[in-house]
């Protein structure tokens, strides 16, 4: 048998054991460990591995914003930012049609800019927002499907666990996704406001009480009360953007904030701190189990060229670009019905993204790439001159490419094929990263076996599974036109992430 | 006796709960140090008033030397202490759509035998990350900034490793009881919190 064979027969095994109940990371592990040893024909080399490897994944560095982020999330929790968000959401829509219901997105999406993970958010909000809901009046299904769905805006919108280890996988810049995932977060929490307005309409049995219109001057004084909220989102993402800090020191300067309001607001205890360490615990330690087994599973995939033949053969293939891509996101639905997002992402990447690799999306064009390093260059205040930066500026305007002379007497670098490859590789990365993120998420609260939909819906004892079921497919269907449209404008992805 | 691995896990939980907010202060107080040391070196404060500035940089301020070398050992450290009580707690995810229709006899046995792997792979781990104990000192490697010794690093991780170890050999020897005796011996698992 080949190698190559030995790592395609890994899947049906890998997924087998999965599906026995098997810990996702300690499959992971098993099927990497049982095929190193097939592929070396020894135990050696995979116990070698093993000497660093476990402690070279602990210890690794970018992977400390995981713990920290946890943290950062849970102290969230207890310095009371939930409620305050949610009075100010209320504040300004709770007078509409579905109001309190489109609060409630709107808290959680507040609530996603400081907390990287949408369990944590939906779980969250829904302790404070789920009473609320109940005393307008809105029906129980549709209050739990609207709060699992929220949550996964707490994982869209940056921070976000899930896109630090895509980052980490696919070598990318952790600021240049965060900064991608913004405006699809932005679009996701409008999706969802509309699919509740159709929803109270469609179904306006359902829907709840509208509450009294409050004046401004009420509803700033609401907004002002999110300030703490604001100054960690703006500092954590703002700081790492800005090159201030490292993504793991901006996740340390959030948790020692977030950790600083909870502390101040009477949360932060003796017995919710040790809590928010179990929490940590249990989370931190479950992802990097997941991570180890990964780094294991793809060891033994490199070594038997798999992910390289899948690349080649789909380059060679001449299928379209497009309808590869489509293919692997309906893929990715399926699947995130089954798994969490996490292991789907560990699990997947490192065969999906050499493909993705190949594939030319022609997300920017030559003329482009030009025009923001002229750009660049004419802001550096380097010494050109001004008639040769106009007769440039004007070629590229006319979306004519400056021929090779021309770029060599500006002395303008980086503006060759090989660069634009390069950039159109990171920026492939960067849109398929938020793309995945989002399908994987749908996963999350879809039927039958929707993770979101569980925890919400356990945490409110008078609701049928049936009722949030259905329910949440309004929220679904907003999720898969988002995917549509974002699959259709990558410019939209792509909008604030500088070249 | 549960309640003894059940204390163990948490403490082991809290002191990596502790190390981490100790790495995230350290983190903090190193960037502080550097925006200081940036400021005082500043045009501004170079201009209005060099002599303040250059004794306060005398002091030392500045980032730590070095910091992200202890934050990757004490986050290895953290990791290893945070495994006990994931093992005691169950708190792996895994897919049990296809399992859920099991009945109680093979449900258990199946678990039975999850565990016990499961307890294998920690054993190995933990052996392995003394051998590499071993090569790192015979090699005297050290930090590239700090200049410590990495088998110290190596050494604090497998402390929590063979607690983890031996937390998880309890959960498969109390796992494979439940399985021959029927009865439940270990309380219900926790949902995941992820």
């Amino acid at each position: 048998m080949s190698d190559l064979m030995i790592g395609l027969m890994s899947f049906p095994a890998l997924l087998l054991l999965i599906f026995l109940r098997v810990p996702i990371g300690l499959a992971m592990f098993l099927a990497g460990l049982v095929g190193l040893v097939i592929v070396t024909g020894d135990t050696t080399i995979p116990l070698a591995r093993l000497k660093s490897e476990t402690f070279g994944t602990f210890s690794n560095y970018s992977l400390s914003i995981v713990p920290m982020f946890l943290l950062m999330g849970y102290f969230a929790t207890l310095g009371g930012m939930s409620q305050s968000l949610f009075k100010a959401a209320e504040s300004w829509l709770g007078h509409r049609k579905g109001g309190v219901a489109m609060a409630s997105v709107g808290a959680c999406a507040g609530f996603g800019a400081i907390c990287g993970s949408s369990l944590a958010t939906a779980a969250t909000m829904s302790r404070v927002a789920l009473p609320d809901l109940k005393a307008y009046g809105y029906a129980g299904g549709f209050s739990t499907a609207t709060l699992a769905a929220g949550g996964t805006l707490g994982i869209l919108i940056p921070p976000s666990v899930v896109l630090v280890i895509y980052a980490i996988l696919t070598e990318q810049n952790i600021a240049k996704l965060f900064l991608a995932a913004f405006i699809p977060g932005i679009l996701a929490a409008i999706g969802y406001m509309i699919a509740i307005a159709v929803y109270v309409r469609i179904n306006p049995e359902n829907g709840g009480k509208t509450r009294e219109r409050i004046p401004y001057a009420e509803r700033l004084r609401a907004l002002f009360d999110v300030w703490p909220v604001l100054l960690v989102f703006f500092l954590v993402v703002g700081g790492i953007y800005l090159g201030w800090f490292t993504p793991t020191e901006g996740a340390a300067v959030g948790a020692f904030g977030t950790g600083l309001i909870a502390w101040l607001a009477g949360g932060l205890t003796r017995d919710t701190l040790s809590e928010s360490f179990y929490v940590t615990a249990r989370a931190s330690a479950m992802i990097f189990f997941i991570v180890l087994g990964a780094a294991f599973y793809n060891g033994f995939l490199a070594l038997t060229q798999l992910p390289q033949e899948a690349a080649a053969w789909v380059g060679a293939s001449g299928l379209s670009p497009w309808l590869i891509l489509i293919i692997i996101l309906v893929f990715y639905l399926l699947l995130g019905c089954l798994m969490d997002s996490l292991s789907m992402i560990l699990l997947t990447i490192p065969i999906f993204w050499p493909v993705m690799q190949e594939l030319d999306f022609g997300l920017v064009s030559m003329v482009e790439l030009q025009s923001s390093k002229l750009e660049a260059l004419a802001a550096s205040g380097a010494d050109v001159s001004a008639t040769l930066l106009a007769e440039a500026q004007a070629i590229l305007a006319n979306g004519q490419e400056l021929t090779r002379e021309m770029t060599r007497e500006l002395g303008l670098r980086g503006v060759n094929q090989g660069a634009l490859n390069r950039v159109n590789i990171e920026y492939t990365a960067i849109w398929f990263g938020i793309l995945v993120l989002i399908v994987v998420e749908v996963g999350l609260i879809t039927p039958p076996v929707g993770m979101n939909l569980f925890v919400i819906n356990a945490m409110d004892k008078k609701t049928s599974m049936v009722e949030t079921y259905k329910a949440v497919l309004y929220f679904v269907a907003s999720d898969l036109v988002r995917v549509v449209i974002l699959v259709a404008f990558p410019f939209i992805t792509l909008a604030l992430v500088p070249l | 006796m549960h309640i003894f691995f059940d204390r163990l896990a948490r403490t082991f939980a809290r002191l990596g709960g502790f190390v981490l907010g100790f790495l995230v202060v350290l983190t903090c107080v190193s960037i502080l140090g550097r925006s200081v040391n940036t400021i005082l070196n500043g045009d501004l404060f170079q201009s209005i008033m060099p002599g303040f500035s250059a004794a306060l940089l005398n002091t030392g301020i500045g980032p730590i030397k070095g910091d992200f070398e202890i934050v990757e050992a004490g986050m290895a450290f953290a990791i290893f202490a945070f495994l006990p009580l994931c093992q005691l707690n169950g708190a792996h995810a895994s897919v049990d759509i296809f399992t859920s229709k099991l009945d109680l006899r093979s449900s258990r046995l199946l678990r039975a035998i999850i565990e016990v792997v499961f307890a294998a792979v920690l054993v190995i781990i933990a052996w392995q990350l003394f051998e590499g104990l071993q090569t790192k000192r015979n090699a005297g490697e050290t930090s590239f900034y700090l200049e410590f010794p990495v088998w110290w690093a190596y050494a604090v991780s497998l402390f929590a490793a063979v607690v983890a170890a031996i937390v998880s050999i309890y959960v498969a020897v109390m796992r494979v009881l439940e399985s021959v005796t029927g009865n439940r011996v270990l309380p219900p698992e926790l949902e995941a919190d992820h």
